[in-house]
């Protein structure tokens, strides 16, 4: 039987990468080095697979199919939207699970769209390659398993949805027969605004609820959040929280710790690092 | 609705090399195959990016549309479209995927 073994929240802040030296040096180390401990703390959680949740930017999908979330289930690479230090690359998978959760969301009323070979973009491939891939490279073997939900592109899936797709990941691990370890990771967030007339703004009040709110697992809070209000307080990023929520969702009643936490500017994003514990 | 032609050209002007350079080459010629108004279509030959996002187009594609296909592509430039002269005040900022 499968098993929701931890999971994590993480930025998936792609202007890391594009200007890796705006930000003051401390800020720089402290950030990349809470990727750092949250491949530390994902090695000693010995877990088999990752499920990853992320946003489409609308890069993935165009006009003609807008998923509200779609699951990976095949071979899986990225990212498509290659930047500087991270180049595009083959991603291990864990197909049989990915299938899994698929047939058993079929069967239970989540209609998940797949992506029988996926090429991710930054959503998923930033935290696979921060996270993920150094516990491969001590000899650990991980599946990962790209999961997009519409939290960038309208209609964005319900909050409410969010929190229940969630629990249908959590359901079907546990429905697993294999003795698989997961670990579920919502990468995005916190408040940011792309692309608007506010961009490099940062709400470190918004972005210290939403921890608390993931800190204290209150799944009731974060649900109640109304779109205006996240776009207001959080940007049109912020409404990735959603990832988070999948997260939550996939693990209520956990309790989170922050990892580490700061308002980058320069990175236009509230980096926020909640490590969740099952 | 014309956002909807609207992003989806914007989204092929983000990925799809092949419409870029149509875009780059001959934009009149490309713009013909979509179903914009005259109003549409200037707002696209303009860089118009803040009207385009009252007109209701993502910000993302916006960002993105700049970034790949604007003739002067710093973030400066791209927030001095998007705000006004006021956007010459202070520091810039972008989330944008090339700076």
């Amino acid at each position: 039987m499968g098993k929701i073994v931890g999971g994590f929240l993480v930025p998936h802040d792609p202007v890391m990468f594009v200007a890796p030296e705006a930000p003051a040096e401390d800020i720089r180390k402290r950030m990349w080095g809470a990727f750092d401990s949250c491949a530390e703390r994902l090695a000693a959680l010995n877990a088999s697979s990752v499920v990853i949740i992320g946003a489409d930017h609308y890069f993935n999908f165009g006009t003609g199919c807008l998923p509200q979330y779609i699951i990976g289930t095949g071979d899986v690479d990225g990212p498509l939207d290659v930047l500087p230090g991270l180049k595009r690359q083959i991603i291990p998978a864990s197909e049989k699970l990915a299938g899994f959760i698929a047939d058993h969301g079929h069967a239970n009323g989540f209609d998940w769209a797949v992506a029988r070979a996926f090429t991710v973009d930054h959503a998923v491939a930033i935290p696979d390659r921060l996270i993920v891939d150094p516990v491969r490279a001590r000899g650990q073997s991980i599946g990962t398993i790209p999961v997009y939900i519409a939290a960038g592109v309208d209609p964005f899936i319900k909050m409410k949805r969010a929190i229940e797709l969630g629990g249908a990941i959590k359901a079907a691990v546990e429905a697993m027969p294999d003795d698989e370890r997961v670990v579920v990771i919502g990468s995005g967030g916190i408040s940011h605004w792309v692309g608007t007339p506010e961009m490099g703004k940062v709400n470190e009040a918004f972005d210290q609820e939403i921890m608390d709110y993931a800190c204290t697992g209150n799944l009731t809070a974060i649900q109640g959040l109304s779109d205006d209000y996240i776009l207001e307080n959080g940007g049109n990023g912020g409404m990735e929280i959603r990832q988070w929520a999948v997260a939550m969702g996939a693990m209520p009643g956990a309790r989170g710790e922050i990892i580490d936490y700061a308002p980058v500017r320069e990175w236009v994003t509230g980096l926020g690092f909640v490590q969740l514990f099952a | 609705m014309s956002r909807n032609v609207l992003e989806k050209l914007m989204h092929q002007l983000c990925v799809d090399r092949s419409v870029k350079q149509r875009f780059k080459e001959d934009p009149a010629g490309l713009l013909a195959r979509y179903a914009l108004s005259d109003e549409e279509r200037t707002m696209v030959t303009d860089f118009d990016v803040a009207g385009m996002q009252k007109h209701g187009v993502n910000p993302m594609l916006t960002l993105g549309f700049w970034t790949e296909n604007a003739p002067n592509r710093h973030p400066a430039a791209y927030m001095k479209a998007l705000r006004g002269a006021a956007a010459a005040e202070g520091q810039v900022f972008s989330a944008g995927l090339k700076q």
